[in-house]
């Protein structure tokens, strides 16, 4: 959205920035720099903190503004005083230039307009202090109702509107445009007796606690305006457009006792910049690690990482901040493969976490086994891959796993699922069937990401790919296709939006409505079970045409992509067609893509959850996700490339064994995560450690019959198999998106003590366990076996003897045998992927 | 999820069920309806409700048509009868129900919005329309949070499972969605069935005590490796519901919960030896061991659905076992002293036209219908709410169904006005009334 704001009236004198003064910084200065770097101000009164940084041996940058010889050249065309502020007295460029034991850095500003003052504009003058001053925060005035009958635009996000609700009154209502009982928050006539100043310095009771005191600069500036008659002031056409807000420095990492000041630059489309650092809101997601002030101060509290979110009018943006113990004086070089370990590991020497060493053979070789092909490999691979001297195995095995029948069978399971192909979708076993060959041709054949994305939004007809939008039971509104679409291809969820502008993010409810427009032809012919675009629009059923209507506005929906452009006329033959052209095209596909598939490997992606993009909610890496995504569309999307690029990566083959440095780490890649098995795998496991293939049988509504022998869960469709584990272990049923994987309950743990694939498999005398047995086994053998097929090692000495004592002391051998393998397979390592 | 030990509380001296329930029928002695009481009680507070501690749901899936039964209406092709209330009538269809109106109320005018099954059933077990960004907790799910674990009893069961017998993709909509899946239903075989057991309740007859002890000895041998390398709050809780899972497969009162061999064939007879009426008989056994909500389903997925043959259906197949277990299961309750600390509620997604479909049939109407509700310090011999003279529209006090829920939760005494933040961001009512505002107690009730 735009945000007209109109260039640099300068901030009322704020607080001079206090600043930090450098501790603990053992004195080796290796290099000095200054932000912002380049700035061009304009106005009578245009001014510009700039932030010197020294970089040390320990790997740290500090702040050392406060310690640091500060001059300006030329003298006489601005000043600068010794907290780093530079305040414009006539046009022309300067440099800014810093010296500090020995090293010297320099900043440029170019200043210009120093004659002009500029008029009066609500957004720019009133706007920000409603955000800075928390009253447009989600929870308060910006949430969708506002609160207390007062209504205010997220992160001024519309002044317009905001000027409305303050000088008239009125509210929010999410299915009208009536504006309900108006009660006007300014008195023009008695200026102090107006409500935005009484309320928000408690001299009426306010929810919201005192915001400013009486008299305070915000105070002042408020009852100016309203002095002068509340004007909404000059919208000129030519204002230049926000196009970033910068946070300076970002990423920020301190240690214990540190603390930096932080710049906030707002960038315009006419090349103007202007200092916002006490004009925006500062928000610590985590205030446990960080603290910071209304002046940008920010201070460590303790150990540990996190985003602090920056609101300005018309933006949000967050900068990533670290809190690291005492700096590792010889850290440890490790190898890098590709860029993601570049990457990775830059961030870790950055926060002084050293990554764990190499997994063994035997913790990767059951970790890529499960996350490329959904299964365990059987003994006799184990022993041969432990005992190859190969150096090339693991990428030997990559590639062998990579074009196995079973990495289909998994990615296609994956795709399912996130794609959503159930019965209940399709209605018929032949409607279903088509739409699952779909998912699975495409993995088959390596079909480029794009293209499916492409076939699936833009389906028409009898394809498979948009059999699921054939929702008889669920009757799908276009609003719900395209969300979940959304949602699936981009990244972001824009459903809130569907009632009102979204409480979190800029999404406005007309973009949403928008984006619905696109599906507003889709109709269905029930006896053929397709659907396709009616040229007139319109359901076949219906007289009336099905249009999209705003539901606030009563109006038809037109067509307009996210960033606001209206569908011609001649995209109107293809909606759907050019809303997968405009998706695919934009920067969120890829890295939404990219994103989602790293998740798989590490349990989080680098944006988590995997499809919940928003400023609140910042990457962990953003230039690694923005590198990922820019591989995966240079390599045309091709799955298997992105999934190599990453099972490559030395960080993917980190040992989930942690070292002193990184034991609470879980975000930064450190080392690997342990995650649980889905339903399916487990399910999978389970039969092929015991050897028992499990029975599936069709539900009855479906014909009944039975599964062929052997067919891995993993290919079964929820509901049309009926399974008592795999709902006891949280199987998606595809009625959402897949949300994470299941937590512990009770239901599990029933079923592992009297559930049949713990109980009826693990007997069966034609199993792994009942061959072995008659195949005159020794205990040492059958546990050997059994730790190979279950956890692709062998037992521990320690483990193996008391395993062996506890057995050889039981009369009934097989009985405890089978006892040994339920715990075997209810164990935490086995359920674990790590 | 609070797990509490405390003796079981029925028999905590609430006293005879009898007296109570002879009370409001002696008003009419004096000339005093039961509508001029509540003109009166008005105008002083209510008297505080007994705290309910569980909730029966009796499932009538498919829309139980409400012009036939609860709410009669010119259109309907069975008369109404008086019941022990003076002045409240019901369908002829239901005559047991007619002699039990004095313990429980009807609702004439509840009002919901989807006009689907798959859509209603979301709403009524969760007070939320469905959309596909997240699932919603089910009513039996928050009541199980809300009010814990006791006895060492599964605290939310669903007996039989309706889909047992078609396709029932919505069963999600019983579930627990986001407040965690511990709150899920156990869901348990047809009970009416001879072979009937809880498989996940029985250990095999080969897997001894010994096996048992075995297997926990040797799962520490198995997981010591790895969980000294990595340990986390999640393996812990397996832990917890291991040790919890073993108590209640070994716990003999557990396994009593779910014996239907311990009930007299005599309340067997009067429950009705079909689906739906043991299945009203096991959801008594569970509620008197401690469980806090179950979903009696013994009726076919959508069995309610007459969309043709509304009437003969209604009288030869649904009503007759409806109203034998349903009366059979106030008076049951009411014997045993659980009446006063079990809500029983019976409802389905929506009611049906108000008129005849060419088919004989009645179709989906969500716009007014009714439900039946009793127990748990719910007022009874009500009619709440009324429709207009052809049963379509509320013509008086709607009710939502968020209304309801906070009806019930007011009951089980539970913070009807709460929310639960959803994983989204969006704080989601426990009652949730048309409009996203918390649902209000029905006065006339409770």
């Amino acid at each position: 959205m735009r945000f007209r704001l109109c260039f640099g009236l300068a901030l009322l004198a704020g607080p001079v920035f206090a600043g930090p003064y450098p501790k603990n910084s053992n004195g080796d200065l290796r290099a000095l720099r200054i932000v912002p770097e380049r700035v061009s101000l304009r106005g009578a009164h245009a001014s510009q903190h700039f932030l010197v940084l020294g970089k040390f041996a320990d790997g740290l940058e500090r702040d050392l503004t406060n310690s640091a010889t500060l001059s300006v050249t030329p003298a006489d065309i601005a000043k600068l005083d010794s907290s780093g502020r530079l305040t414009a007295q006539a046009d022309g460029a300067v440099t800014v230039s810093a010296r500090y034991q020995g090293r010297a850095a320099a900043a440029s500003a170019a200043i210009g307009g120093t004659g002009e003052t500029l008029p009066f504009s609500f957004g720019r003058e009133i706007g920000p202090i409603l955000t800075k001053r928390g009253c447009n925060g989600s929870n308060c005035h910006g949430s969708v109702k506002g609160k207390g009958g007062f209504k205010l635009s997220g992160d001024a996000l519309f002044p317009k509107e905001d000027y409305k609700w303050i000088v008239e009154g009125g509210t929010f209502q999410v299915l009208t445009t009536d504006e309900g009982v108006k009660r006007p928050r300014i008195d023009v006539k008695h200026p102090e007796k107006s409500l935005l100043l009484q309320k928000p310095t408690m001299t009426v009771p306010h929810g919201g606690g005192r915001r400013f005191a009486a008299g305070s600069p915000d105070y002042q500036r408020i009852l100016n305006w309203i002095e002068s008659g509340a004007p909404y002031g000059a919208e000129e056409q030519n204002s230049p457009r926000l196009l970033r807000v910068e946070v300076f420095p970002n990423p920020i990492v301190l240690n214990s006792g540190g603390a930096q000041q932080l710049v906030v630059e707002a960038r315009f489309s006419n090349g103007q910049d202007l200092d916002i650092t006490n004009e925006v809101l500062y928000v610590a997601n985590d205030p446990a690690v960080i603290k910071i002030n209304d002046d940008g101060l920010v201070t460590a509290v303790k150990t540990g990482e996190t985003a602090l979110i920056v609101r300005a009018p018309g933006q949000a943006v967050s900068a990533d901040v670290g809190v690291i113990e005492k700096p590792i004086e010889n850290y440890p070089v490790a190898e890098r493969r590709n860029l993601i370990d570049e990457y990775v590991f830059a961030k870790l020497r950055r926060y002084n976490i050293i990554p764990s060493s190499l997994s063994s053979d035997s913790e990767f070789l059951r970790r890529i086994c499960l996350d490329l092909a959904g299964t365990l490999p059987p003994p006799e691979r184990v022993r041969e891959f432990l005992a190859s001297k190969d150096p090339h195995k693991r990428d030997k095995l990559i590639e062998t796993l990579l074009n196995s029948p079973e990495f289909v069978d998994y990615w296609t399971f994956r795709l399912s699922d996130l794609l959503r192909i159930t019965h209940l979708t399709h209605s018929t076993p032949a409607v279903t069937q088509a739409a699952w060959n779909w998912v699975r041709n495409s993995v088959a054949t390596g079909k480029p990401y794009d293209q499916i994305a492409r076939e699936r939004i833009a389906g028409q007809g009898a394809a498979g790919s948009d059999r699921a939008y054939y929702r008889i039971q669920e009757l799908l509104t276009p609003q719900e296709i395209m969300a979940e679409q959304v949602r699936v291809f981009l990244g972001r969820r824009l459903d809130c939006a569907q009632c009102h502008n979204h409480p979190f993010e800029n999404w406005s409810q007309n973009q949403f409505w928008g984006m619905t427009a696109f599906y507003g032809r889709l109709t269905e012919v029930r006896d053929g079970w397709v659907v396709f675009d009616s040229p007139n629009g319109g359901h076949v059923n219906e007289n009336e045409g099905t249009k999209v209507i705003h539901p606030r506005t009563k109006k038809e929906a037109q067509p307009a992509f996210l960033d606001g452009r209206v569908l011609p006329s001649e995209g109107r033959d293809d909606p759907r067609m050019r809303l997968a052209d405009w998706i695919i095209a934009s920067p969120y596909f890829s890295e939404a893509a990219s994103n989602r598939i790293w998740g798989y490997f590490f349990g989080r992606g680098i944006v988590e959850p995997v499809d919940d993009f928003r400023t609140t909610n910042p990457p962990t890496h953003p230039e690694l996700l923005a590198a990922l995504a820019r591989y995966f569309r240079e390599h045309n999307f091709a799955l298997k490339d992105l999934i190599r690029l990453i099972v490559e990566s030395r960080t993917y083959h980190l040992s989930t064994v942690p070292n002193d440095t990184n034991r609470e780490d879980r975000i930064n890649y450190s080392r690997a995560v342990s995650r649980p098995l889905e339903a399916a795998v487990l399910l999978d496991a389970i039969s092929r450690v015991t050897a028992v293939d499990e029975e599936f049988r069709f539900h009855k509504a479906t014909g009944g019959g039975a599964a062929p022998a052997g067919t891995p869960a993993v290919n079964m469709v929820p509901e049309v198999c009926p399974s008592q584990f795999m709902d006891a272990y949280g199987r998606s049923m595809r009625q959402a998106p897949p949300s994470g994987p299941p937590a512990a309950n009770l239901l599990q743990a029933l079923h592992m003590w009297a559930g049949p694939a713990y109980t009826t498999k693990i007997a069966s005398e034609d199993g792994r366990l009942g061959r072995l047995m008659r195949s005159g086994a020794s205990d040492r053998q059958i546990i050997e076996e059994f730790y190979l097929a279950a956890l692709a090692r062998l037992p521990e000495p320690g483990e193996l003897d008391t395993l062996l004592s506890v057995i050889a002391k039981r009369q009934d051998r097989r009985r405890v045998l089978q006892d040994f393998v339920w715990a075997l397979v209810s164990s935490r390592e086995f359920a674990y992927t790590h | 999820m609070n797990y509490v030990s405390r003796p079981l509380p029925f028999r905590a001296g609430y006293g005879c069920g009898r007296r109570d329930f002879l009370r409001a029928g002696s008003l009419s002695l004096l000339g005093i309806s039961m509508s001029d009481l509540l003109r009166a009680s008005e105008s002083q507070p209510a008297p505080q409700a007994r705290k309910a501690i569980a909730c029966i749901l009796l499932l009538m899936e498919g829309g139980p048509s409400q012009v036939d039964t609860w709410d009669p209406k010119a259109s309907s092709g069975f008369k109404p009868i008086a019941t022990d209330v003076p002045g409240l009538h019901i369908s002829e269809a239901l005559p047991r129900s007619a002699r039990q109106m004095r313990k429980f109320s009807v609702i004439r005018s509840m009002h919901s919005e989807e006009r689907n099954h798959p859509q209603g059933a979301v709403e009524f077990l969760t007070g939320h329309r469905p959309t596909p960004i997240m699932k919603f907790p089910s009513i039996g799910s928050i009541v199980a949070r809300e009010m814990g674990l006791v006895n060492d009893m599964p605290p939310y069961v669903v007996v039989p499972q309706p889909w047992e017998y078609d396709f029932f993709s919505y069963q999600e909509a019983f579930q627990a969605a986001f407040i965690g899946s511990e709150y899920n239903a156990l869901i348990i075989p047809d009970p009416s069935k001879p072979d009937f057991q809880v498989p996940d309740l029985s250990l095999p007859k080969t897997i001894a005590k010994e096996a048992i002890d075995d297997r926990q000895t040797l799962l520490k041998i198995v997981d010591r490796h790895y969980r000294e390398i990595e340990e986390s709050a999640e393996y812990g809780r397996m832990d917890k519901y291991r040790e919890q899972a073993l108590r209640m497969i070994l716990s003999p009162a557990v396994k009593k919960a779910f014996d239907l061999s311990a009930e007299s064939e005599k309340t067997k007879d009067a429950y009705g030896r079909h689906r739906f009426g043991q299945s009203a008989l096991m959801a008594r056994r569970l509620v008197e061991a401690g469980c806090r909500f179950v979903t009696a389903a013994g009726f076919k997925h959508g069995q309610w659905d007459t969309h043709s043959n509304n009437e003969k259906t209604l009288k030869n197949d649904l009503l007759p076992p409806f109203d034998q277990a349903f009366s059979a299961l106030l008076q049951d309750l009411a014997d045993r002293g659980l009446l006063e600390t079990t809500v029983v509620l019976a409802m389905g997604e929506f009611g049906r036209t108000p008129y005849v479909n060419p088919n004989r049939g009645r179709d989906h109407w969500p716009d007014c219908w009714s439900v039946a509700i009793g127990g748990g310090g719910i007022r009874g011999g009500q009619a709440v709410g009324a429709s207009d003279e052809n049963g379509a529209y509320v013509k008086d006090r709607m009710v939502t169904i968020g209304d309801l829920y906070a009806t019930i939760f007011k009951a089980l005494g539970i913070d009807w006005t709460k929310t639960y933040m959803s994983p989204i961001g969006r704080p989601v009512y426990i009652a949730n009334a048309i409009g996203d505002v918390a649902g209000t107690p029905v006065s006339e009730l409770i």
